[in-house]
């Protein structure tokens, strides 16, 4: 092992089978995760797209948690330009100490303090996710710390619960690269539904670039506000099939609009006798509702499927008030529960991949330098859940 | 304003309540030898925009109704159909009296978290009571799925729930031998198709389906994929074939990103 483990003796005592009750009939099963012993610190680092995160979160005895800090540093590009890889993965270099060593500050602790580094495994973009793999093992050589590695989208749903207190909730996980419906069952996150080709976000981020809108804050924030002002709901595909969703095509049913004659790019009629129109915040306004329409349906198809009353909503998207709008409407029609987030949890950060990889830590779980590497392909539910009964 | 279907549903009573739908069991008239129809309602979704909600209502509605008779044609045994209304989105189809296959199957009486743990012999009781041996079920299966599929409808949603088994007592079998009858129910997700991949895809979400509802089934499925094969004849090869790729790819893709 390359790390002298200094918390395994205490970490084993945690979780000695001696101290398990026995195990209980039915689905009343005890969390495998025991209280801490005395209280843990990790430092999480996310870089799997366009924002580099750090975050430092603590797991006191009493079984809470709190977040010291939470920095974040997005890559922003023009308007009508998407964020490429070999740039994105410069920006992260370029911002990485100085976001940590800002988020160090904020939580008052040093890095000797930490009793592990957090890290994005996976998925993501490639050269991104390297450049903070890398980031993250010179910090653990240098100050000798165990490594994690974390899944993205677990980091996301396991914030998600500690945010909001959610118990068994399902999750809607909408961001730039991934459209998921999750429910968990037996230490898995079992995926329900998924887009089969792109994700909701990156189509909204497409469509902000072909109408030239700014990527600063963020294009779907931007697509948001612009919908606002749209009245008019023209008719785009509807692509649910079962509890999966596709996006392509209406990406390119929208983007068709553009080209229509009808279509006015400054969004005012030519004259008076110009009544006909076709604007821009018509289409945000007609896109958000469709592909919004579409993700509520799934989600209720998988409460259905599994009885549930709870919905979280996690992921970039997730920040989306009229998407959080029609699940509570869905939720209330079901007698539900909607728990959504704002933009310091719901868009990418280090501290859900601080909290996720504390929660493996405590369970034992470390990877080991050499095994520290990153995969754009990580599904969610390759992931097992040890620290959930 | 309310409308002749709304007013039927008002004097139905409610069966169930799905995601898309609410299920009710009606009588199209007073007259007490009329037999009950099932209602299927779906009902407004308030998080949807009004003119989204009403297109996809209506387009589902004939779609589902489209489908019905599509089998119904081609000899596939489905619940015939009763009523449509598709601007209101409530869809009248015939009453089955008798099971769900799930619950004549060991292990998928177990649906309801209180069930005891002794389902298996009532299972085969309730089997009994249609007087047809498994291994035959299962030739009904495959046949009916193959029938389907000789009509280029896909079901969509193939799993033991959707399918039902008439009780004896409650129609007159054509079968020589045997007292019961095989019907395929909820075309909600059905959809028109004569491409391979779609039925292979088909056939896998009802293998899934077995195995994750009924425990050591392979036996079970692998004799509705022999019934199937017969029906099927010429048109087999191609399907068996992607179905092997199916089965190595899974239905979902590999995630990106």
């Amino acid at each position: 092992m390359p790390f002298p483990n200094r918390a395994s003796s205490s970490l084993n005592s945690i979780i000695h089978p001696t101290d398990l009750p026995a195990p209980m009939p039915g689905r009343l099963r005890q969390t495998p995760l025991k209280n801490p012993d005395r209280p843990y610190l990790a430092i999480g680092l996310e870089g799997s797209a366009n924002k580099f995160g750090a975050g430092v979160i603590k797991h006191l005895e009493d079984g809470s948690t709190s977040v010291l800090s939470n920095v974040r540093h997005t890559y922003i590009t023009p308007p009508g330009e998407g964020f490429q890889p070999r740039d994105t993965a410069l920006h992260h270099r370029e911002w990485a100490l100085k976001v940590i060593n800002e988020c160090l500050d904020k939580a008052n602790v040093s890095m000797h303090d930490v009793d592990c580094i957090c890290f994005t495994k996976g998925p993501g973009m490639g050269a991104p996710l390297q450049s903070v793999a890398l980031i993250a093992r010179t910090l653990s050589l240098l100050f000798n710390k165990p490594l994690i590695g974390v899944n993205h989208c677990v980091g996301h749903i396991e914030m998600g619960r500690d945010v909001t207190g959610a118990q068994n909730p399902v999750v809607l996980y909408v961001s730039g690269g991934n459209t998921q419906v999750i429910a968990y069952s037996r230490q898995c996150y079992r995926i329900f539904g998924e887009t089969l080709d792109i994700a909701v976000g990156n189509c909204l981020d497409r469509f902000a670039r072909v109408i030239d809108l700014s990527n600063d804050p963020a294009p779907g924030y931007n697509i948001e506000q612009e919908a606002k002002k749209g009245k008019r709901l023209l008719p785009l595909p509807y692509a649910t099939k079962g509890m999966d969703v596709s996006f392509s095509g209406i990406l390119t049913a929208v983007e068709a609009y553009t080209f229509d004659k009808r279509f006015r790019k400054d969004g005012q009629p030519k004259d008076a006798n110009d009544q006909d129109i076709i604007t821009p915040a018509d289409l945000c306004f007609s896109l958000q509702e469709t592909i919004y329409a579409m993700l509520v349906e799934i989600t209720e198809r998988a409460m259905a499927h599994i009885g549930s009353k709870e919905i979280l909503i996690v992921g970039g998207v997730g920040c989306n008030e009229r998407l959080q709008e029609m699940m509570r409407i869905m939720a209330e029609e079901r007698e539900g529960k909607v728990f959504a987030m704002d933009e310091r949890f719901c868009i990418d950060n280090g501290i859900m991949i601080a909290q996720a990889g504390l929660l493996s830590f405590r369970m034992g779980f470390e990877t080991p330098l050499a095994k520290s590497t990153t995969t754009q392909r990580f599904r969610t539910d390759e992931v097992h859940v040890s620290w959930r009964a | 304003m309310t409308s002749a279907s709304l007013d039927l549903i008002l004097a139905s009573t409610l069966i169930s309540q799905g995601a898309e739908a609410k299920v009710y069991k009606a009588k199209l008239s007073s007259d007490p030898s009329d037999s009950e129809i099932l209602l299927k309602h779906r009902f407004r979704k308030g998080y949807r925009h009004p003119t989204l909600d009403g297109s996809l209502t209506r387009a589902r509605v004939a779609g589902e109704a489209r489908a019905l008779l599509k089998c119904l044609r081609a000899g596939v045994n489905v619940p015939g159909v009763r009523m449509v209304d598709a601007a209101e989105g409530v869809l009248g189809i015939e009453w089955i009296h008798g099971q769900s296959v799930r619950k004549l199957l060991p292990g998928g009486a177990g649906e309801d978290e209180d069930a005891s743990g002794d389902s298996e012999p009532e299972a085969a009781d309730a089997l009994r009571e249609y007087d047809i041996p498994v291994d035959a079920l299962m030739q009904l299966i495959g046949q009916e799925i193959a029938k389907m599929h000789l009509a280029d409808v896909i079901h969509g949603d193939l799993t033991t729930s959707n399918m039902m088994l008439r009780h004896p007592s409650s129609f007159k079998s054509r079968h020589p031998t045997l007292s019961t009858e095989l019907v395929l129910i909820d075309f909600g997700l059905s959809f028109h198709s004569s491409l391979v991949e779609d039925k292979a895809v088909d056939l896998y979400v009802l293998e899934r389906a077995f195995s994750s509802t009924h425990p050591d089934s392979e036996p079970l499925f692998a004799s509705v994929l022999r019934a199937y094969e017969q029906r099927m004849g010429k048109d087999w090869a191609a399907i068996g074939r992607r179905l092997e790729d199916v089965r190595m790819r899974g239905r979902k893709r590999s995630m990106v990103g």
